[in-house]
């Protein structure tokens, strides 16, 4: 788009949410099934804000949806009431997740943004450490 | 409840505030938000009326200031309908950010501005400041010099500015008080035939529209805002144009009434020439045959399209005459006036030669009399004989004191 | 009419499918958009939205993106109420005339603006919208400062804040005025339906939101969004903050119907001293020296005076 001409783009300088027409109301539609238009910003990626980023440990999840309704950038991957995990395209790393995250140990946790995922699971803090 | 149709006589004697309010009944506008201020409140206390007595079917919004208005017209406009609204001086002046949005928004919206001075020092009567104020707003521009101009007018806006190649919003001015508050005989369609000129609104873009989510609205910096102004006023000297020619034609059909963006009056063998804005062009059409009886060749060139400005038309319309004034009804803040500006601009890579003068009158209200153009018709003709401009560029007209004179 | 959605519990809501964006400009941490996410996850209804200039506004339609998956409009800094006035006023009318495209969609007509649209700039807008009781719900984001022209004090910033232009110095605490009373102010234009929200209390907002989209008429709510970047504490903490907004009752949650009756709708169990949540924020370090102490205890004095009033108010019914 950033090389067209100004008689490329709609008059009005209007934005499109979906690609062509939707036949019910997005709130009835998840994300993953939408047809998005290349000018909504769930196909852009704020991934290169974070300095910090979430890590997500099933183990001692149990779903209660706190990290969900409290994430401000609907990056929170929930599906049928479990979580499933994170989108890190839209994730900017604030760390309120894990704040709100009530299990002991956390199922969330914050880690440098080049941590590798795998090694910081299995160095998943225990119960008891948490505590200290 | 269905509403009524209203039985109008072949000809009704209307002022250009009431002309205005019946041609917006008959349009059948799905929005109106206003905001009364003299001398257009008529307009907006006449559509009230009409809806309280079952003639108008659409919603009419009595918001609290005109920034409200034009931002309720914005709103309605942008979801998807027919939109129009009135107000002068000051009410324009508070509304004029929103005019901005809706023509960047590339929102058709009908504005009836009945022009009015603008304060300081508090004047409600007409003069071109509040028209000239708003110039540069991207809206298009009619000026109506008779009640009988602003109906016609109103009806062939609306039809130019809702176009899905135009949309862009129009303003249609009229002198306060000479022609909101003066009743003269007003030919009229009726409802059917008015409603069926200007058309069914077709939706574009419409925020009602829930298939189509759409955005309005949206922040460009500096690497998107160029493109969409270019855009704009691409639109405005290139489609515009051919669009008004287009609806002005449809509408001699209809009615034998004939408009033309720049509206010439003896033009075609003139010697000197008056060019001029609202009620003012019929009194320069009357002096100026007057004029010929006394053996000065006179002419009147009356400005019908103020945006886009007619560039083309006026050169040409004037190109064969040796004197020209031009008279604005703003003051003009240390600069010439913007209609001697305008059409220096449209002379200047021409190969014309023809002797220029700008004059300022009729600020506030201030009557430009007949005494006062035979005056100027003779200070034309003595340019015309000598070839040039024997008097200093700009002169105002009819104010008390020493006179004033400038460049 | 459309059914309200059914949000019994979080597990409920957390099937709600978003129309509200990621990969916006919004900081990290924002609550504007946990705020608007609990907001439009009410309703399965189509929406007709607009935003005020300010922070929500510049951070999701930023050409060439949009963050909106319903209909959106902003047009100036006071003016997104009467945008949405219009829009709905335009649907009454397509509605009588039968020329809706989709006859059978029950939109809702929803406003976002900062506290400075909405206090200050746009003050004059809304009321006109809440007079006129348009069908629509107007929803302050209430930060306290010009957030997004980088934290100027607005007619919402309270008493001892330090903001960009009044600031705390030698001689001075920082802001000398009481915040407005926004919410007693709109009460009074005797609207179907006021009331006061923060993002912690989801289920109190839901049930708010969810009482306003069923209210015919206007309908304002002014929701608490502690902004990490202005209130400066870290972006992890935005619903620590909340907690000690609500529980320390600097902003307590209440509702006002038909201007009269007042409800109050969460009376925390453990109280949290004023001090606790004024010493979680940058904003108010200055308060923390002792020439400035003084203005804490008022300030406790002050919430006391408040939350007596409130409950008065609630018995009284007036």
């Amino acid at each position: 788009m950033a090389k067209q001409g100004w008689d490329e783009f709609e008059i009005g300088s209007l934005l499109r949410s979906f690609d062509g027409k939707i036949d019910k109301c997005p709130a009835h539609t998840p994300q993953r099934d939408r047809s998005y238009s290349e000018n909504n910003s769930h196909v852009a990626s704020v991934a290169d804000w974070r300095l910090i980023k979430p890590v997500y440990n099933k183990d001692y999840c149990i779903d209660c949806q706190f990290c969900w309704v409290y994430c401000p950038d609907v990056s929170i991957i929930s599906r049928d009431k479990k979580m499933i995990g994170i989108d890190m395209d839209h994730c900017k790393g604030c760390g309120i997740c894990v704040e709100v995250c009530p299990t002991n140990p956390k199922s969330l946790l914050m880690f440098p943004e080049q941590a590798d995922e795998e090694t910081e699971l299995a160095s998943w803090p225990t119960k008891d450490e948490e505590e200290e | 409840m269905a509403f009524d149709k209203m039985e109008l006589k072949d000809i009704e004697v209307w002022d250009g505030n009431h002309a205005a309010a019946q041609a917006m009944r008959q349009a059948q506008i799905d929005v109106v938000a206003a905001y009364p201020i003299t001398p257009s409140t008529p307009i907006v206390e006449g559509y009230a009326k009409f809806k309280a007595d079952n003639y108008v079917e659409g919603e009419f919004v009595m918001v609290e200031s005109e920034h409200a208005a034009m931002s309720g017209c914005v709103g309605a406009a942008a979801a998807g309908g027919r939109v129009a609204t009135a107000t002068s001086s000051q009410g324009l002046a508070l509304m004029a950010e929103v005019l901005y949005q809706a023509s960047g928004m590339r929102l058709p919206i009908v504005l009836n501005l009945v022009n009015r001075a603008l304060a300081a020092p508090l004047n409600v009567n007409g003069d071109h400041s509040d028209m000239y104020m708003v110039r540069d707003s991207g809206w298009i521009q009619f000026d109506a010099f008779s009640p009988q101009e602003a109906y016609d007018l109103n009806l062939i806006a609306f039809r130019v500015s809702e176009d899905h190649d135009v949309r862009i919003p129009a303003i249609i001015n009229q002198d306060g008080f000479i022609t909101s508050h003066t009743a003269q005989g007003v030919h009229t369609l009726s409802d059917d035939v008015a409603y069926n000129f200007v058309g069914e609104y077709k939706p574009m873009n419409d925020m009602l529209d829930f298939e189509n989510p759409v955005t309005h609205g949206v922040q460009t910096e500096e690497d998107w805002h160029f493109e969409h102004k270019a855009r704009q006023h691409n639109d405005m000297m290139t489609i515009v144009p051919g669009k008004i020619e287009e609806v002005f034609a449809d509408f001699e059909k209809l009615t034998g009434r004939k408009y033309n963006k720049v509206e010439c009056y003896d033009m075609n063998d003139a010697d000197v020439a008056v060019v001029c804005m609202g009620t003012s062009v019929e009194t320069a059409r009357e002096v100026a045959t007057e004029m010929r009886a006394k053996g000065i060749k006179a002419g009147v060139v009356g400005i019908r399209v103020f945006r886009p400005f007619p560039f083309f038309e006026i050169a040409e319309a004037i190109k064969d005459i040796k004197a020209v004034a031009v008279l604005d009804r703003c003051a003009p803040g240390g600069a010439a006036g913007t209609l001697f500006n305008e059409i220096s601009g449209s002379l200047y890579n021409t190969d014309l030669k023809i002797a220029l003068s700008g004059y300022i009158y009729g600020l506030g209200g201030r009557d430009l009399t007949k005494a006062h153009l035979v005056d100027l018709f003779n200070e034309l003709q003595a340019n015309a004989d000598a070839g040039k401009v024997l008097t200093q560029q700009q002169q105002f007209i009819g104010v008390r004191g020493p006179k004033l004179a400038y460049l | 009419m459309s059914e309200m959605k059914k949000i019994k519990n979080l597990k409920e809501f957390s099937t709600s499918a978003d129309r509200f964006e990621g990969a916006n400009l919004l900081c990290p941490g924002c609550a504007h958009s946990i705020i608007v996410r609990e907001v439009l996850n009410a309703t399965n209804d189509d929406l007709v939205l607009a935003s005020s200039t300010g922070c929500l506004e510049v951070c999701t339609a930023v050409y060439p993106y949009t963050s909106w998956d319903a209909s959106w409009i902003h047009i100036g800094f006071e003016n997104s109420s009467t945008a949405v006035a219009g829009a709905e006023a335009m649907y009454n009318a397509l509605k009588t005339k039968g020329r809706l495209k989709q006859p059978d969609r029950t939109p809702k007509f929803v406003a976002f603006g900062g506290d400075g649209s909405s206090y200050d700039i746009g003050f004059q807008w809304i009321s006109g919208c809440m007079e006129r009781n348009h069908n629509m719900m107007y929803i302050v984001l209430d930060n306290e400062v010009y957030a997004n022209t980088g934290g100027q004090r607005s007619s919402s910033t309270p008493i001892g804040a330090s903001a960009t232009t009044s600031p705390a110095g030698t001689i001075s605490y920082g802001e000398q005025k009481n915040k407005k009373d926004m919410l007693g102010i709109m009460g009074a234009h005797n609207i179907p339906y006021a009331a006061q929200v923060s993002p912690n209390k989801w289920k109190d907002m839901v049930k708010k939101i969810q009482k306003g989209f069923a209210t015919e008429g206007a309908v304002f709510i002014n929701a608490v969004s502690p902004c990490t970047t202005e209130w400066k504490f870290d972006p992890k903490d935005t619903m620590h903050l909340a907690d000690l907004s609500t529980d320390s009752l600097v902003f307590p949650l209440y509702e006002i119907i038909e201007g009269h009756e007042l409800n109050i709708t969460y009376r925390p169990k453990n109280i949290v001293p004023v001090e606790e949540y004024l010493a979680a924020q940058g904003r108010f370090k200055h308060l923390f020296k002792d020439q400035y102490k003084h203005v804490i205890s008022e300030w406790q004095t002050r919430v006391d005076e408040n939350w007596e009033y409130l409950q008065r108010r609630e018995a009284a019914r007036v």
